[in-house]
């Protein structure tokens, strides 16, 4: 490339005029040997440029690393199942536990009403017998006593009727 | 995204964010850890990677994020410029000519670590890695005016110092 057009690259090129390309041109030009003495500088600043390009990341094992954080390696299925049913059984074990001291709490403060003592069929069957007889004995007595109460209704009655037939003879 | 396209297409730019990142913190540690959380970013923010224009521009914004927060925490606010050793071998160059160039880059690099944090930024996205204004703009977040006004800066600074070595031989 001849002089006058570095020139007038550069002079584009301070002036923040050049476009990408022509910023190639130019460091392009810098790379190589011989240049005048008047862009002694300058080619120190295109070849500043290009060396800072240079700079890159040594760590090898960097990308590894990374894909490492992004992408944690994913367990076994059996291992992942074992550890999911672990989970499950440790749940169920601690509702278990829980309904079960429930239970207790409840039964020790209730008192138990019931006991059932009849092991043998026949002592059962007397004893409910026993109990229907019971039943009967007290309905044969409410009966009784609800007979008294007719009595007032006959009586009732009875006056009702007089009271009627001493109206019609009036 | 998949963990292939990941791996094809994202980790590949390590190099330019690692660069990138270096700028801010000043240590190849530091930057290594930044581009490390960036890439864990992205992939954990890989579905609005689509709705992302240039996802490049993307990731470098959440390196500049990322680097900034860092500084913060490390309480500096400026980074220490970073002593950078170059390794020019040109075979067009004389063994003389290399020394020189070598001792022109060192000047160069401290006149760009002593520039604004703007325009040392601007000045290496653009003449470094080569982006666009566009792609600027997005990555640092700023109007296209201030982009411009901020590499204009950043150049003739350089230049001008340049000049002045070039005369006198500082």
């Amino acid at each position: 490339m001849d002089s006058n057009r570095i020139e007038e690259l550069l002079n584009k090129y301070w002036n923040c005029e050049t476009s990408l390309e022509e910023e190639q041109q130019l460091r392009e030009y810098f790379k190589g040997g011989g240049i005048p003495e008047q862009w002694k500088e300058t080619a120190a600043l295109f070849r500043y440029f290009e060396e800072n390009k240079k700079k890159a990341l040594s760590d090898l094992a960097f990308d590894a690393e990374v894909l490492k954080n992004v992408n944690p390696p994913k367990q076994g299925k059996l291992v992942k199942l074992f550890y999911n049913s672990m989970r499950i059984a440790a749940g169920v074990a601690v509702v278990m536990m829980a309904v079960w001291f429930v239970r207790k709490e409840v039964r020790q403060t209730t008192p138990q009403q019931v006991v059932d003592t009849y092991d043998d069929p026949q002592l059962a069957f007397e004893e409910t017998k026993k109990a229907l007889l019971m039943i009967s004995k007290s309905f044969g007595k409410a009966e009784n006593q609800a007979k008294k109460i007719n009595m007032f209704n006959e009586a009732q009655e009875e006056i009702q009727k007089k009271e009627k037939e001493k109206n019609k003879n009036l | 995204m998949n963990l292939e396209s990941f791996q094809t297409q994202v980790l590949p730019v390590k190099n330019k964010l690692f660069r990138f990142a270096l700028k801010f913190v000043g240590s190849e540690e530091e930057a290594k850890d930044v581009v490390q959380e960036v890439f864990i970013r992205v992939w954990n923010g890989r579905e609005q990677m689509n709705e992302v224009q240039n996802w490049e521009a993307w990731c470098m914004r959440i390196t500049r994020n990322l680097s900034l927060d860092r500084i913060r925490s490390m309480n500096r606010k400026q980074t220490h410029p970073i002593e950078e050793s170059f390794n020019v071998q040109h075979e067009a160059l004389t063994p003389h000519e290399s020394t020189e160039i070598h001792e022109s880059m060192q000047r160069i690099n401290q006149l760009i670590a002593a520039l604004p944090e703007k325009q040392r930024q601007v000045i290496h996205l653009r003449d470094v890695e080569g982006y666009s204004y566009n792609e600027i703009c997005d990555i640092l977040e700023l109007d296209m005016n201030q982009v411009k006004v901020n590499l204009f800066r950043a150049r003739n600074a350089v230049r001008e110092k340049l000049t002045k070595i070039n005369a006198y031989g500082l």
